[in-house]
């Protein structure tokens, strides 16, 4: 009798642990091993041999079982993440790399934590916004409007594209990346809204220029009419990023999903 | 699936596979069985046999059949374990393996004492 009530109490306290288990886990083997475990202890009970050491063995043991299958459970459910990770600490090994043999890279701490939030943040919105892509063509438009997003924000954190990084006409870039956000929220994702909203995207970047050009004046000095035409090709360059992804998800579109 | 580039089974997954080779059995009846195989020098806990029962499934060597009442001990209803094609190939490759070994080892002694006594 005795036995009975400490193995039906062992019982209970092994089927808490076991919901340490993931969820698909447990819901494949948590019964079985409960069943199980009550065997192993019957078993011992009939022997008249100790239980409670036993037990605690057990309790170790699958405690070493939840750790190694909640450990793979994560791997396997965030492959992608670890990856990006990876590449996010790769990249970043680079400028530290340079570091070491020339003085013309002087990165320092926070350097580092922007630019690894930066490329971490972006491989994640790729991985978000193309996971369900069905086609190449979406998958490549996100691809070219996320690398055009990070080097417009990192180009702006670093020097900023209107005269330096201070220069508070930078901020209407924000605007041209408020634009997309707003823009991909409306349409859903959908590949025919997400044309429409990098094509104004590439209006906005357009206008940033011609807009700082009225309200900045600049003076027909021969250096600043140099640096003009720097804000209006780099803005070009974003233009054309842009227009790029319009027509792929344009493209996207013709497939008839994403 | 299963040829002879496949890596060596994990001793876990080698006796499992041994005492799933005669018939179906549930989680218990592979660990006594697995126990009885290896003499009492391999005892596997729940933790060990289900993790390596999971990976099975997922690599074809074993599935689970329905659940069934063990007549022999309680009138809890039990998954039961069955081996399959592709696990049946791989213990057959693997205790080729193993006799290969086995075969390599006693030429090898019989070398040795062939060259000890000719030193």
């Amino acid at each position: 009798m005795a036995y009975k009530l400490s193995i039906q109490q062992l019982r209970r306290w092994y089927a808490k642990l076991l919901r340490l288990f993931s969820r698909p886990y447990y819901e494949r083997f948590g019964q079985g091993m409960e069943q199980t475990f009550n065997d192993l202890l019957q078993e011992r009970a009939r022997e008249d041999r100790a239980l409670l050491a036993f037990a605690f063995w057990m309790f170790l043991e699958t405690s070493a079982g939840i750790t190694r299958e909640r450990t793979r459970f994560i791997i396997m459910n965030n492959q992608n993440i670890i990856r990006i990770a990876l590449v996010t600490v790769s990249i970043l090994l680079l400028p530290l790399l340079a570091m070491l043999f020339t003085d013309e890279v002087a990165w320092d701490l926070a350097d580092f934590i922007i630019a690894g939030i930066l490329l971490f943040a972006a491989g994640l919105a790729y991985e978000l916004l193309a996971r369900r892509a069905g086609n190449v063509a979406y998958r490549a438009a996100v691809a070219v409007a996320v690398v055009a997003g990070l080097i417009l924000v990192w180009v702006n954190l670093a020097v900023g594209i209107i005269g330096s990084e201070d220069n508070p006409a930078n901020l209407m870039y924000v605007g041209v990346l408020a634009v997309g956000i707003i823009g991909a929220s409306i349409a859903r994702l959908h590949p025919h809204g997400m044309s429409r909203t990098l094509s104004a995207m590439a209006i906005a970047q357009a206008l940033v220029p011609v807009f700082a050009l009225i309200i900045w004046k600049p003076s027909v000095t021969s250096g600043e009419a140099a640096i003009d035409l720097f804000v209006l090709g780099v803005s070009a360059f974003f233009v054309l990023l842009f227009v790029v992804s319009a027509m792929l998800f344009r493209r996207a579109s013709a497939f008839g999903s994403t | 699936m299963i040829d002879k580039k496949t890596k060596p089974l994990t001793p876990a997954v080698l006796h499992i596979l041994l005492a799933l080779s005669t018939k179906d059995r549930h989680g218990y009846g592979i660990m006594k069985q697995v126990e009885a195989d290896s003499l009492g020098k391999v005892n596997m806990g729940p933790g060990t046999l289900y993790g390596s029962i999971g990976r099975m499934i997922e690599a074809g060597l074993v599935h689970e059949s329905d659940k069934k009442i063990d007549s022999e001990m309680d009138d809890e209803r039990r998954v039961y374990y069955k081996i399959t094609g592709s696990g049946q190939k791989a213990l057959t490759l693997e205790l080729d393996r193993y006799r290969g070994v086995i075969a390599v080892a006693n030429q090898k002694r019989l070398s040795l004492n062939t060259l000890s006594y000719g030193i």
